[in-house]
C-alpha cells in the first residue's frame, strides 16, 4: 500500500509546477495574432538554450478572472497580454509589477508616448501596438463614396436597407454593428460632445450629450429603421461579410477576414455628428504586455528579455505587416511599407481624432452601468433621458461598491 | 485499530485527501472571505469585518428580485424536467419498435457538453439567422421574435434551453425506477380490476418516489446553481442585466466588480438556502424511507 502511495507522490511531483525555463504568455489575441506570437516565441526559445516559451489564449473576460485567481494563488503566467484598460484593476490589486525600474531607459525611449501605459506614476504595460480602435468600414461595391457626416450616413443607409423578398423583414441593411456593447456607441457619444468620465474618474453620463447620443441610436433603429432588430458582434460581422450590410463599425482585427471574404473593402473615419459638427471619437487604446508580480529573481530577468523581444521593432512590424496594426515604437512606425498602406493611413488618422481609453478601474463600473441602459434604449424599454440618468446612478453606485 | 480498519482507512485516505483539498478547503476559505472586506482595493490586505457583507446582501432589493427569478427558474425547469422525463420513461418502459434507438436519441441532449448546447441554442434563438424563428416563420407564418432582446423572452429562451438539457436525466432515473417495479404488482392490480390511471397512481408513482425524490432534490440544487445556461444563452445576463439568477449575479459581483467579500457572503446565503431546502424536502417527502 505504502509503495503505491510512494509512486503516487512521485507522479504528483512530476506533474508539479512548470520548470525554470518554461515561460508562459497569456493573451487575448485573435488567431492571426496568435500565429505570429507562436513564431516569435519559437524564435526566442531557439535563441535561448534551455528556454521554452508557450502561449495560452483566453477570451478577455476569462483572462481577467483567471489571472486574478492564479496570481492570488501564487502562480499565473509570466507575461499577460491584453488591452490597456486591464492595467487599471490589475495595478490597483497589485497583480502586475511596475516596469520602469526593470526595463532599460534607452529601450523605453523608443516608444511613442501612448505606447507605454502608466498608472499612478508607475509603468505597468509595454505595448506592441497602438490603436485597437474603431473605424467605419464599408463595402465599396455598395457604397462608392463613404459618408462624411451622420446625416449622409443615414440617407445612404435608408437607401440601402430593403426587403427584397417582400416577407416583411429586411434582407439588406444600410449598416450594422455590435449594438450590445457600449464600446461601439462611445464614438457617437464623443461626437455629441460627451464622454464617459471626468479627470477624477467619475462618470459623466447624466448629460445632454449622452441623451442626444442615445436618442440618435434610438432614431437609427426605430425612426429611420436602418439597423437589424438584433445585432451582436458576430451578427454584424456575418451580415457585412455576406454583403447584406453595406457599412459596419469595426476595428483593425476584422479587416483581414473581410478581405478574405472578397469584400471590396473601404475604410474611413466614423462620420462627424451632423448636429454638432464634431468628429465621432472612438476610444484609442494599446495592446501590450504586463509582468506577473509573482515572477522574481533570475526568472524575472529572462522574462523581461522576452518582453523586450516581443515588443521590439521587428516583432511589431511582423504584426503590422500581416494585421495592419499601428506599431508603438517610433522606428517601426517609419517603415516605408506601412507608410504607403492606405488602410493604415486611415487608421492613424482615425486614432488622431479619437480619445484615449481610460485605464482607471472605475471604467469597468461605467461600462457595466452603460451596457444595460444602452440596451434598454435600443429595445425600446427606456427613454434616452431615463437611460442616461440611470446609467449615471448605477455607475456611481458600482464605483462606490468597487472601492469599498 | 484492527488491521482491517487500517486497510479500510488507507484505501479511503486518497479520496478524503482530495475531498479536503477541493471541497473542504475552498469552502472554509469562502466562509472566511464572507466575513472580510476583500475587494479590488483590499485584494492582499483584506481583514475580517464581521457580518457586514451579510447585512449588505439582505438589505439590497436586487437580492430579493434575483432570488425570486431564481425560484421561478428552478421551479419551471424542474417541473418540466420531471413531467417530460417521467412521461418519456413511461413510454419507453413498454414494448415499442426501435425503443433502443429512441432511448439513445433522447439521451443525446444530456450527453452533449452543456456549454455547446447552450451556445447552439443561443444561435438558434437569433433573430436573423436562428432556426427557431425560421421554423416559426415556415410553420406558422408568425412574425419573428427578437428572443434575446427582451428580458422576458430572453429568460424564456434560457428556460427552453435548460429544459432541453435536463429532461434526459429525469427520464433515465425514472426508467431505472420503472424497471425495478415488480410486474406481479401490476398483474395483481389487473386481477383486482384496477384501470390504467389507478395503476399509475397507486403503484407506479409511489414506487418511483424513492428514486425520483433524490433525483428531484439533486435537480433543484443543480438548477438553482446552474450557471452555464443562463450565462451563455443570455450572454452574461443580457439584455440590460435582467436575466440573472443568484449564481450569475455572484459571478458578476466577483469578476466584474471585484467584490470578493460580498460575493462570498452571497454564496454562503445560496448554500444556506439550498441546505435548508434539501433537509426540509427530503424530510417532508420521506424520500429516503423504504417503500417495500
Amino acid at each position: 500500500m505504502f509503495r503505491v502511495y510512494g509512486l503516487l507522490v512521485i507522479l504528483l511531483i512530476s506533474c508539479g509546477p512548470r520548470g525554470e525555463g518554461d515561460f508562459i504568455v497569456w493573451n487575448t489575441m485573435r488567431p492571426e495574432g496568435r500565429a505570429i506570437l507562436d513564431s516569435l516565441l519559437a524564435e526566442f526559445s531557439s535563441a535561448h538554450h534551455g528556454i521554452t516559451c508557450s502561449q495560452v489564449y483566453y477570451e478577455p473576460e476569462e483572462l481577467r478572472s483567471n489571472y486574478q485567481i492564479s496570481v492570488l494563488g501564487g502562480s499565473g503566467p509570466d507575461l499577460v497580454y491584453g488591452p490597456s484598460d486591464q492595467v487599471g484593476p490589475f495595478s490597483v490589486m497589485g497583480l502586475v509589477e511596475p516596469l520602469e525600474e526593470i526595463l532599460p531607459e534607452v529601450f523605453l525611449q523608443g516608444f511613442v508616448p501612448e505606447g507605454l501605459v502608466w498608472s499612478h506614476g508607475h509603468l505597468y504595460q509595454v505595448s506592441d501596438q497602438v490603436g485597437n480602435h474603431l473605424h467605419l468600414v464599408y463595402n465599396k461595391a455598395l457604397v462608392p463614396i463613404p459618408p462624411e457626416d451622420t446625416d449622409q450616413m443615414i440617407e445612404m443607409a435608408k437607401a440601402l436597407t430593403r426587403d427584397e423578398d417582400g416577407d416583411g423583414r429586411n434582407d439588406y441593411y444600410g449598416m450594422a454593428w455590435n449594438f450590445e456593447e457600449p464600446f461601439f456607441f462611445v464614438p457617437f457619444l464623443g461626437g455629441f460632445g460627451g464622454w464617459v468620465m471626468d479627470e477624477h474618474a467619475q462618470p459623466t453620463l447624466d448629460a445632454p450629450a449622452t441623451v442626444a447620443a442615445f436618442q440618435f441610436m434610438k432614431d437609427l433603429k426605430f425612426t429611420h429603421k436602418v439597423l437589424p432588430p438584433e445585432s451582436d458582434y458576430d451578427t454584424a460581422d456575418a451580415l457585412f461579410k455576406e454583403g447584406r450590410a453595406a457599412m459596419i463599425i469595426n476595428g483593425p482585427w476584422s479587416w483581414a477576414s473581410y478581405l478574405q471574404n472578397d469584400i471590396d473593402l473601404g475604410l474611413t473615419l466614423i462620420p462627424k455628428v451632423s448636429a454638432t459638427g464634431q468628429w465621432s471619437t472612438p476610444m484609442v487604446s494599446t495592446l501590450g504586455y504586463s509582468l506577473n508580480v509573482n515572477v522574481s529573481g533570475e526568472r524575472r530577468r529572462m522574462v523581461t528579455e522576452l518582453l523586450m523581444y516581443l515588443t521590439s521593432d521587428a516583432a511589431q512590424l511582423a504584426y503590422a505587416r500581416k494585421m495592419r496594426t499601428i506599431p508603438s515604437r517610433s522606428e517601426a512606425l517609419k517603415d516605408s511599407v506601412l507608410q504607403q498602406d492606405p488602410l493604415l493611413r486611415i487608421s492613424i488618422e482615425q486614432a488622431r481624432v479619437g480619445r484615449p481609453m481610460p485605464i482607471e478601474p472605475e471604467m469597468r463600473a461605467i461600462w457595466d452601468a452603460m451596457r444595460p441602459n444602452y440596451q434598454s434604449v435600443l429595445n425600446g424599454s427606456k427613454s434616452p433621458e431615463d437611460a442616461a440618468r440611470d446609467a449615471q446612478e448605477a455607475a456611481l453606485k458600482m464605483i462606490r461598491e468597487m472601492n469599498e | 485499530m484492527t488491521r482491517e480498519q487500517k486497510i479500510a482507512y488507507s484505501f479511503s485516505f486518497p479520496a478524503l485527501a482530495v475531498l479536503a483539498l477541493v471541497v473542504v478547503f475552498p469552502f472554509a476559505y469562502n466562509v472566511v472571505l464572507s466575513f472580510s472586506n476583500m475587494s479590488m482595493r483590499h485584494f492582499w490586505d483584506w481583514k475580517l469585518i464581521g457580518g457586514q457583507q451579510y447585512l449588505k446582501v439582505f438589505s439590497e432589493r436586487i437580492f430579493y428580485v434575483t432570488l425570486a427569478k431564481t425560484v421561478i427558474w428552478t421551479f419551471v425547469n424542474v417541473f418540466f424536467h420531471v413531467v417530460i422525463g417521467v412521461s418519456l420513461a413511461l413510454l419507453l418502459n413498454r414494448p415499442l419498435p426501435g425503443r433502443a434507438i429512441i432511448r439513445t436519441l433522447l439521451v443525446l441532449p444530456w450527453a452533449v457538453p452543456q456549454y455547446i448546447t447552450a451556445l447552439t441554442w443561443r444561435g438558434m434563438f437569433h433573430y436573423e439567422y436562428g432556426a427557431v424563428n425560421l421554423v416559426l416563420d415556415k410553420l406558422t407564418g408568425l412574425a419573428p421574435v427578437a428572443w434575446l432582446s427582451q428580458p422576458v423572452s430572453a429568460f424564456g429562451a434560457c428556460l427552453i434551453t435548460n429544459i432541453w438539457l435536463g429532461f434526459p436525466f429525469m427520464m433515465i432515473i425514472a426508467l431505472g425506477g420503472l424497471q425495478s417495479i415488480p410486474t406481479e404488482l401490476y398483474e395483481a392490480a389487473v386481477v383486482d380490476g384496477a384501470n390504467r390511471w389507478q395503476r399509475l397512481r397507486n403503484i407506479t408513482l409511489p414506487l418511483l418516489r424513492p428514486v425520483l425524490v433524490p433525483a428531484i432534490s439533486l435537480g433543484i440544487i443543480w438548477t438553482f446553481n446552474g450557471f452555464n445556461v443562463i450565462w451563455l444563452v443570455s450572454n452574461g445576463g443580457r439584455p440590460a442585466d435582467q436575466v440573472h439568477i443568484l449564481v450569475s449575479y455572484v459571478y458578476r459581483a466577483v469578476f466584474n466588480l471585484y467584490r470578493f467579500g460580498y460575493a462570498a457572503a452571497l454564496s454562503m446565503v445560496i448554500f444556506g438556502i439550498l441546505l435548508l431546502f434539501s433537509i426540509r424536502f427530503i424530510k417532508s417527502t420521506k424520500g429516503t424511507e423504504a417503500v417495500y
